[in-house]
């Protein structure tokens, strides 16, 4: 009788132990907030399609929790949720860090162009000061405001990498470099025809 | 039944489970198919371009997948059906035909952007040589530079194919065009007008007029024609090409604007050589009461900064160096015809300077043809 007692006992505690499977909320929670994490370090805009299937991941968790939740107790696993939501916290975890990267290679990048086009304006500037005003002082004219032109574009490229939109820092230096170029070129030919010109003697007009 | 044909029997049952047997809960193939669907995407940059419906098929296709995996220890027969397997073959159809739609909206906005950039392009083409036939290019200060940044940008957005800021900075070059265009027509907008032209004709012909009146030499200079041109008695003698001012398009406002002035003008001194560093000269009365009077309005109106001059120092003179193309706002001629108008002008002679003495004028048809074009945009 005694051993009867006791092994109704051992099973009910085993029913209870299997029926107390919780869901894994904890790690539900630290998945979401990685993803999170990563959505506010760029993540969406870097890894578009990696965060978009790390989303849909935490939607299957979300799915899977609640299809065991609808089970009798007895037959609820979350062994499967628990194990996706650690690997949705590490993918997270890890595309937030590649995402950190591409932002560093792209804000290198587009620092990279706005140095090089500073200095292609900075280089038409002082050619522009040796052009030779009284053979074409139109063109002369029109080339000096055109270099305050590229300078005030610089000021652009500034305000995209503060925004951190890199890609069109970086294409909006690559443009202002081009045109600098094609302003030294045109420089470049006018003191080759003439060579260093003069100023105007005439005081006024 | 004996022994011997049980045996068969049963080994014939054996051998049918054996080849039929029990298959995996979905297809491995519909996963890598499914796979590549998404592959596809990634290729056609839905994530970026098109993210709800990339997100849309991303997230059943996940949630599939992830049950697909959950699921992956489980077996069934041929004959049963998958409730799963039928979802994904659904998602796969539906991808498929997001690949499409996506595709052939790449493929049309792509054509939209080129569509755009090279139109603009070619716009900016026609307004850059419009504005250099006419020497305004000085008149459009900062602008210039900025249209074709915008272009440019557009051009390697486009070659990057980003087509959505290619298209965007394809639309602010428009109106940059545009603008360009404005200001074109408000600055040299009296080129066009018929009632300027009007009164430039009447100013041109009240001096002839007084040439024949007072039987003496009389010039009449037409800025947009770029033309000089000297009457005796009321008859035209003679005709020369003029270098303007860098800015001579302009009517002229202060000093070290480049513009040439407009009005009605006298000789007050002519100097030979040794006496002016341009070959020979004909200084003008510039600035006059009327340069004064409407030199006055203006800085009362504000549009003109306080510490800036009226100017002076006009003259109508020859050339020091070959090769300068402009002044810096008088009226140049070569030497010989210098030489020759130089003999036949006496101090006190008038010289009109007027904008255009005809409507059919270099920077009407040019301001003509950029507001068409602008309409058009």
């Amino acid at each position: 009788m005694q051993s009867r007692v006791s092994r109704v006992t051992i099973a009910l505690m085993i029913v209870a132990t299997a029926g107390c499977a919780d869901p894994p909320t904890e790690q539900i929670q630290e998945a979401e907030k990685a993803l999170k994490d990563a959505r506010e370090s760029g993540a969406s805009t870097y890894s578009p399609d990696e965060y978009a299937k790390l989303e849909g991941t935490l939607d299957a968790i979300r799915k899977e929790v609640s299809e065991q939740d609808g089970k009798f107790a007895l037959f609820r696993d979350y062994g499967k949720a628990q194990q996706l939501s650690v690997s949705a916290k590490a993918d997270s975890e890890r595309i937030k860090v590649a995402t950190a990267q591409k932002k560093e290679e792209g804000r290198a990048a587009a620092m990279q162009a706005q140095q090089v086009a500073e200095e292609a304006v900075r280089a038409a500037q002082e050619l522009a000061a040796k052009a030779p005003v009284g053979k074409d002082r139109a063109a002369v004219e029109a080339i000096k405001n055109d270099i305050e032109g590229l300078k005030s574009l610089l000021k652009q490229v500034q305000v995209s990498i503060d925004k951190e939109d890199y890609p069109a820092a970086q294409t909006q230096a690559k443009a202002i470099n081009e045109m600098s170029q094609g302003v030294q070129n045109e420089l470049q030919q006018a003191l080759a025809k003439v060579g260093r010109g003069k100023s105007a003697r005439s005081s006024r007009h | 039944m004996d022994v011997g044909q049980l045996n068969r029997l049963l080994t014939s049952a054996l051998c049918m489970f054996s080849f039929a047997g029990c298959v995996q809960a979905v297809p491995p193939d519909l996963l890598t198919a499914l796979e590549s669907i998404d592959q596809d995407l990634i290729a056609l940059r839905a994530p970026e371009t098109a993210p709800e419906e990339y997100g849309s098929f991303v997230r059943q296709w996940i949630a599939l997948k992830t049950r697909a995996e959950l699921d992956d220890d489980l077996i069934r027969w041929p004959w049963e059906t998958s409730e799963l397997e039928n979802e994904l073959r659904g998602l796969y159809v539906r991808g498929e035909r997001t690949v499409s739609q996506l595709h052939d909206r790449k493929v049309a906005r792509q054509q939209q952007a080129q569509s755009k950039v090279e139109g603009i392009e070619d716009r900016l083409f026609h307004l850059t040589s419009q504005v250099g036939a006419i020497d305004g290019r000085i008149v459009l200060g900062e602008q210039v530079v900025q249209t074709h940044h915008l272009v440019r940008q557009a051009r390697s957005f486009l070659e990057a194919e980003d087509y959505q800021r290619a298209l965007h900075l394809a639309e602010q070059a428009e109106q940059g065009l545009m603008d360009q265009t404005t200001r074109l027509v408000e600055e040299l907008g009296r080129y066009a007008d018929p009632k300027r032209i009007a009164s430039w004709q009447t100013m041109a012909r009240q001096t002839i007029e007084w040439s024949r009146a007072y039987q003496s030499p009389a010039i009449v200079v037409s800025k947009a024609e770029r033309e000089l041109t000297l009457y005796l008695n009321g008859r035209k003698v003679l005709s020369y090409p003029v270098r303007l001012g860098f800015n001579g398009i302009r009517e002229k406002q202060v000093q070290g604007d480049g513009a040439t002035p407009e009005g009605r003008y006298r000789v007050t001194d002519k100097r030979g050589p040794g006496q002016t560093q341009f070959y020979r000269a004909l200084v003008l009365d510039y600035p006059n009461a009327e340069d004064r009077r409407r030199f006055n309005l203006s800085k009362k109106a504000g549009r003109i900064a306080p510490g800036r001059g009226i100017g002076g120092l006009i003259e109508i003179h020859g050339v020091e160096n070959e090769s300068a193309e402009q002044t810096l706002g008088c009226v140049m001629l070569d030497n010989p015809n210098m030489a020759a108008l130089f003999e036949r002008v006496t101090v006190g002679t008038p010289i009109t300077i007027v904008g255009a003495l005809t409507k059919t004028n270099a920077v009407a048809l040019a301001l003509s043809s950029l507001t068409q074009q602008r309409e058009e945009i």
